[in-house]
């Protein structure tokens, strides 16, 4: 799985954040941006829900075959 | 019997007493009309989807903020910056507070948050019941945002007044409101003046004395204009989330006791509460141009309401909208709204109310409503409590 975060689109909302900080960061104004491009295979669910719960939409994951 | 779609919308109201039921309302216009005209107010057209919401608030150029983001207004004298702003001005405000309010500084403030949210718990926590608005949901945003602010908390009863005549005053007494409001600018004229004479300290006050915008520093007008919003802004909504959220724990003991026992799940519960028991049901733009938007022809000068309380509720967002669900994943609600205005006090207020109820939680685990007339959802208005089983 491959997450990216479209920084047009992100205004901070921080929900990505506060549900997997472990993939998403923030920078000091509070936009997100993604720590790891390839996210670990135990952060697949929380990153959906955190692309689920943007209320901006601005995450974007890419799923292929190898995950 | 039920009241006709078409007089529902041509009365439809979002202050006071309409918010009783706002749900059951907002539940008929999207399902029966979800863009309407109200003739309320001086008239308005209103956008009830979620769908909608989300392409007005980012469609700037046709739905402006600069002409003013509530109806009745807070009688302000200029606009409020920056939420009366558009862009390219907006963005440029934003950026002079928005660090103060980024999730790392919240992170940083939160010790502090817990220490006062104790502070005013020690006060009751022991006795058999309590008024919570009164000693808890609606100080515990006070101190903490003066705080941050720089408004000194000798002056937390004249914020109190003032909130409360501007907010709820206006749609009584626009005169009450209007006293209010010059009552606040010569306050905050005042405050900056004194802070002009010492070295400028790290707050919303401070920042605002050094900060600049298009390389030069802010006027005197636009930092008034920032101080009043933040005012206006950082207090009563957050004591609201509060106060509605533990409205809802009290009436609900299998939520409470989850809660209490597994503190970890208070973060999502607050995203639902925010999402059903919102402060800001409702803001306000004006159309710039002659427009068709979602069957509606609009016109220059407009006004349009966008009601996130029934966008957060709608059918084609949400499973179950009207089901309060502590647990739901699926939540990308619009409380703080969307696009470029989204509320830059969003990760504090957060951050406020998640201690706020893990604190009360941990102290108070069992509580109900005192015996009377039983407390409406909205507003900051007395929530009597007894505690215990």
């Amino acid at each position: 799985m491959k997450v990216t975060v479209d920084r047009e689109a992100c205004q901070g909302h921080n929900r990505c954040y506060l549900l997997c900080p472990q993939v998403f960061d923030v920078d000091d104004e509070g936009y997100a941006f993604v720590r790891v491009e390839v996210v670990p295979q135990e952060f697949e669910r929380k990153v959906q829900l955190a692309a689920r719960n943007c209320p901006e939409r601005a995450i974007k994951i890419e799923t292929s075959d190898q995950g | 019997m039920k009241q006709p779609i078409e007089e529902l919308a041509r009365n439809f109201d979002f202050h006071g007493k309409a918010l009783d039921d706002a749900f059951g309302t907002y539940q008929r216009l999207r399902q029966e009309c979800p863009v309407g005209h109200s003739d309320r107010e001086g008239g308005f057209w209103f956008f009830s989807r979620y769908d909608h919401v989300f392409k007005i608030e980012h469609d700037t150029s046709t739905f402006s903020s600069a002409q003013g983001v509530l109806l009745p207004p807070f009688y302000n004298p200029r606009p409020m910056i920056p939420i009366e702003t558009d862009p390219p001005m907006l963005a440029k405000y934003r950026r002079i507070l928005i660090d103060m309010f980024s999730p790392k500084t919240v992170d940083a403030v939160t010790p502090f948050v817990t220490k006062v949210a104790n502070d005013l718990l020690d006060k009751f926590a022991d006795d058999t019941g309590a008024d919570v608005a009164e000693k808890f949901a609606r100080p515990l945003p006070m101190i903490v945002f003066c705080s941050l602010a720089g408004f000194p908390s000798e002056d937390y009863d004249r914020f109190q007044d003032w909130v409360e005549r501007i907010i709820y005053g206006r749609t009584s007494d626009p005169e009450v409101a209007k006293r209010a409001v010059a009552e606040v600018y010569a306050y905050f004229e005042q405050l900056f003046e004194l802070r002009q004479q010492e070295p400028p300290r790290e707050d919303v006050m401070g920042r605002l004395l050094v900060a600049k915008v298009d390389g030069r520093p802010l006027t005197v007008e636009e930092r008034l204009d920032i101080a009043f919003l933040a005012l206006l802004g950082g207090l009563e909504t957050t004591a609201w989330a509060i106060r509605s959220n533990l409205w809802y724990l009290a009436q609900h003991p299998d939520d409470r006791r989850r809660l209490a026992e597994d503190p970890s799940l208070i973060p999502m519960a607050v995203e639902e509460f925010l999402r059903c028991l919102s402060p800001v049901q409702t803001m306000v733009r004006t159309v710039t141009k002659d427009v068709e938007f979602e069957g509606a022809s609009l016109s220059t000068g407009d006004k349009v309401v966008i009601v996130y309380g029934s966008a957060n509720r709608d059918e084609d967002k949400f499973e179950a909208p009207d089901e309060i669900r502590i647990d739901r994943e699926d939540n990308p609600h619009l409380a703080f709204g969307i696009g470029p205005h989204r509320c830059l006090g969003a990760n504090l207020a957060r951050r406020e109310v998640t201690v706020a109820l893990g604190e009360f939680l941990r102290r108070i685990p069992e509580f109900r409503f005192a015996d009377g007339e039983p407390p409406v959802w909205h507003g900051i208005g007395p929530l009597p409590m007894v505690f215990g089983d």
